[in-house]
């Protein structure tokens, strides 16, 4: 409490993040919005039920979108998590020619609209034989730049003291990365896993693009396929139920684990 | 159930044929009107799969028009295109002129007609965006036209008979001016409401450019649009008029929800919007509503608007054979005239209404009749080289009209601008390429 205003700030910024996820709270629990006056109503007026959750869930196979986004996130941030570590020490500690030209090569990557890439990565997994599978919405994931350049920036902002004396007693680098690098970049890891985890269990685009089998569909896709509506006007009640089924999981890790990611995010000067 | 029976089926065709494999296709679809209408999609696909032992249909949903349209390309681009698409039915001359499509003329020869004889079978308004010269292209699956919704005990409140809708725009803005209520300074009820957002918005100017005497674009010709011309200037003056002069229509953009919201809560009196919304609306009006043609300005005239089945490039000649028993089974009177009724679509085959379900239904809801009457005026819808950009560019202008930022004829101007802008290279290679 000793910035009164910075405090109001915060609580004026935070009020507006929440309103949202009040009305998608709102609107999920009460049945038959659509058509009424308050169909924008904050403030909770009843009656309420679960109808319209019971409707989403009717409406889709949440289970095998769950399964799917989950392999998907999980997959991509496992292969992610070697090459980024990997790619960001070389960046960090060795030293080669155009070191300096290719990272700056590297981060332009960022600059690209995924957009852009839609059909030359459609192409190529498609040469691959990945068309239409899971891994073939992965596989374009599977280097980050963005990782890349936090990886590095951690490893950087690591004291070599520990290295130099692992490396005089006989550990070879990789054994360096493993047990003396990584355990001291953890929060920098965190934080990219948060930002990989959230990024992927949200696209919409690729995945619809990627995937045509129902079995392979992820839960983004899967929620568009009951709730656009574009000629017409939504059902709100359903959309926000199905909406909040998306968001939940990762709503739910985000506050079991809240303390950790902050400390990542803290840690990492990330915001 | 289903799918044992399926199973059985598809047993019983291996044991008769052991080998002959059963052709896989893909099938991208968008679900461009309610949501629910994908789960019925599958639902019509399984029983097709059922009852064609031989092919294994893989019904994909593929997002909105435009995503369909992205995945479609990207697909073709990759190699794996789907065999059976529905794709807007304008974006069909763009699948044309950059050869993406097959045309059907051989598939309907072996059925022993001919193309001219098999559009027959579709009203005459679709018969344009389907077709390419003499060759088709294009299936129409569902379509739709813009519809006037009115709200029956607004328009006896303030003295309007609902037996006698406005036919004219004179009757029309007068009857909004009675139907709007204002309180002070706010209104409480605008007299008219319509869907101002993209898509719909070029539909809307396209529907009031043609009954207001003009063309709109050159439907034999994919390089030219009339933006800058008196026929559509009026019209989008008309848009302005209505919200800046006898404000009666709210100001700025307003989408899909917020003028579905606004008709069912009583603050609109009168809405522009699909056909295709038709199911919609009756599930939520509460009030008595009924629908009427689009008032005119010198005649009756509306867009087309929907989507049609079209075979990608790229497909063996054995999958465009079964990609052709899709399409012919979903333009079929009974699926045709089953979609129609679940999502408020009219069906785009003309026998799908000698049918007796469908003579029930429309004895039971004479708005969906009012559809099929207003399609004696309906024409093709706007389809250029590079559809959606052309599309905007006016879209972009109306909209700045609309927001009270700028006037229309010149919006008109930038808009006419904008779109030769775009349309350049195809003009380029096409009109004014001139022998040497």
């Amino acid at each position: 409490m000793k910035h009164p205003v910075r405090m109001l700030v915060v609580c004026a910024a935070a009020l507006i993040w929440l309103i949202p996820f009040a009305w998608m709270a709102v609107a999920s629990l009460r049945p038959d919005v659509s058509g009424t006056e308050d169909l924008a109503s904050l403030l909770p007026a009843g009656p309420f039920d679960f109808s319209n959750y019971r409707e989403a869930w009717a409406s889709g196979r949440f289970p095998l979108w769950y399964l799917n986004t989950t392999i998907l996130c999980v997959g991509i941030l496992i292969v992610q998590c070697v090459t980024v570590s990997l790619a960001g020490y070389a960046f960090a500690r060795l030293r080669f020619r155009f070191r300096g030209t290719l990272f700056t090569l590297f981060l332009m990557q960022i600059l690209l609209p995924p957009a852009v890439l839609v059909v030359p990565n459609l192409a190529m997994i498609t040469r691959l034989g990945l068309y239409d599978t899971l891994p073939g919405v992965m596989a374009p994931y599977f280097a980050s730049a963005f990782g890349v350049f936090l990886m590095r920036q951690t490893f950087l902002s690591l004291p070599r003291d520990f290295e130099d004396a692992a490396m005089i007693d006989g550990a070879t680098r990789l054994q360096v990365i493993v047990h003396i690098l990584l355990p001291l970049a953890r929060p920098g890891l965190v934080a990219f896993a948060i930002v990989s985890v959230t990024s992927h269990w949200n696209e919409f685009l690729w995945p619809l693009m990627a995937l045509n089998s129902p079995s392979h569909q992820v839960l983004t896709v899967g929620l568009a396929s009951f709730t656009s509506a574009a000629e017409s006007g939504g059902s709100w009640g359903v959309i926000a139920a199905g909406t909040a089924l998306v968001a939940a999981p990762l709503l739910a890790a985000f506050v079991i684990f809240q303390r950790q990611f902050v400390a990542s995010f803290v840690f990492t000067g990330l915001k | 159930m289903k799918r044992t029976l399926a199973a059985c089926a598809l047993a019983l065709a291996m044991l008769a044929r052991p080998a002959a494999a059963a052709t896989d296709i893909d099938f991208f679809f968008p679900v461009p009107v309610q949501g629910k209408l994908s789960n019925e999609m599958q639902r019509l696909i399984t029983a097709f799969n059922a009852s064609h032992p031989d092919i294994n249909v893989t019904a994909v949903f593929a997002g909105s028009y435009d995503d369909t349209n992205l995945k479609t390309r990207a697909a073709i681009q990759a190699g794996r295109p789907p065999a059976v698409a529905i794709e807007s039915a304008n974006f069909v001359r763009e699948y044309v002129i950059t050869n993406d499509a097959i045309p059907l003329d051989d598939l309907i020869a072996k059925d022993g007609t001919t193309p001219a004889a098999f559009m027959e079978n579709f009203w005459p308004a679709l018969r344009g965006n389907a077709m390419d010269g003499t060759h088709v292209y294009g299936v129409p699956f569902q379509n739709s036209t813009p519809i006037l919704y009115y709200n029956e005990a607004a328009f006896r409140e303030v003295g309007l008979d609902p037996d006698h809708p406005p036919a004219t725009w004179q009757e029309w803005v007068d009857a909004a001016k009675k139907l709007t209520k204002r309180d002070g300074n706010t209104v409480t009820r605008y007299g008219l409401e319509m869907v101002t957002t993209y898509d719909t918005l070029g539909w809307l100017v396209s529907a009031f450019t043609m009954s207001n005497g003009g063309q709109y674009y050159n439907p034999g010709y994919g390089g030219e649009v009339y933006y800058n011309d008196p026929t559509t200037i009026g019209a989008v003056q008309f848009l302005d008029d209505l919200v800046h002069k006898h404000k009666v229509m709210p100001e700025g953009v307003t989408d899909p929800n917020a003028v579905g919201n606004a008709f069912f809560t009583g603050r609109a009196a009168m809405i522009v919007n699909s056909t295709g919304a038709l199911s919609f609306v009756r599930e939520n009006m509460k009030q008595p509503f009924r629908v009427a043609f689009v008032p005119r300005a010198m005649v009756n005239a509306v867009a087309i608007g929907g989507g049609s089945l079209i075979i990608p490039r790229g497909n063996s000649p054995e999958r465009q054979k079964a990609a052709w028993e899709l399409i012919k089974y979903l333009t079929s009177p009974e699926v045709a005239g089953g979609w129609s009724r679940f999502t408020g679509y009219f069906a785009p085959n003309m026998h799908a209404y000698e049918l007796p379900a469908m003579k029930e239904f429309l004895a039971k809801n004479p708005d969906a009749k009012v559809a099929i009457d207003q399609l004696a005026y309906a024409r093709g819808w706007f389809a250029t080289y590079n559809t959606v950009a052309v599309r905007k560019a006016l879209e972009d202008q109306v909209q700045a009209v609309l927001s009270g930022r700028i006037k229309a004829p010149e919006a008109m101007a930038n808009a006419q601008k904008a779109a030769d802008e775009i349309l350049r290279p195809y003009v380029d290679r096409t009109a004014m390429k001139l022998p040497e």
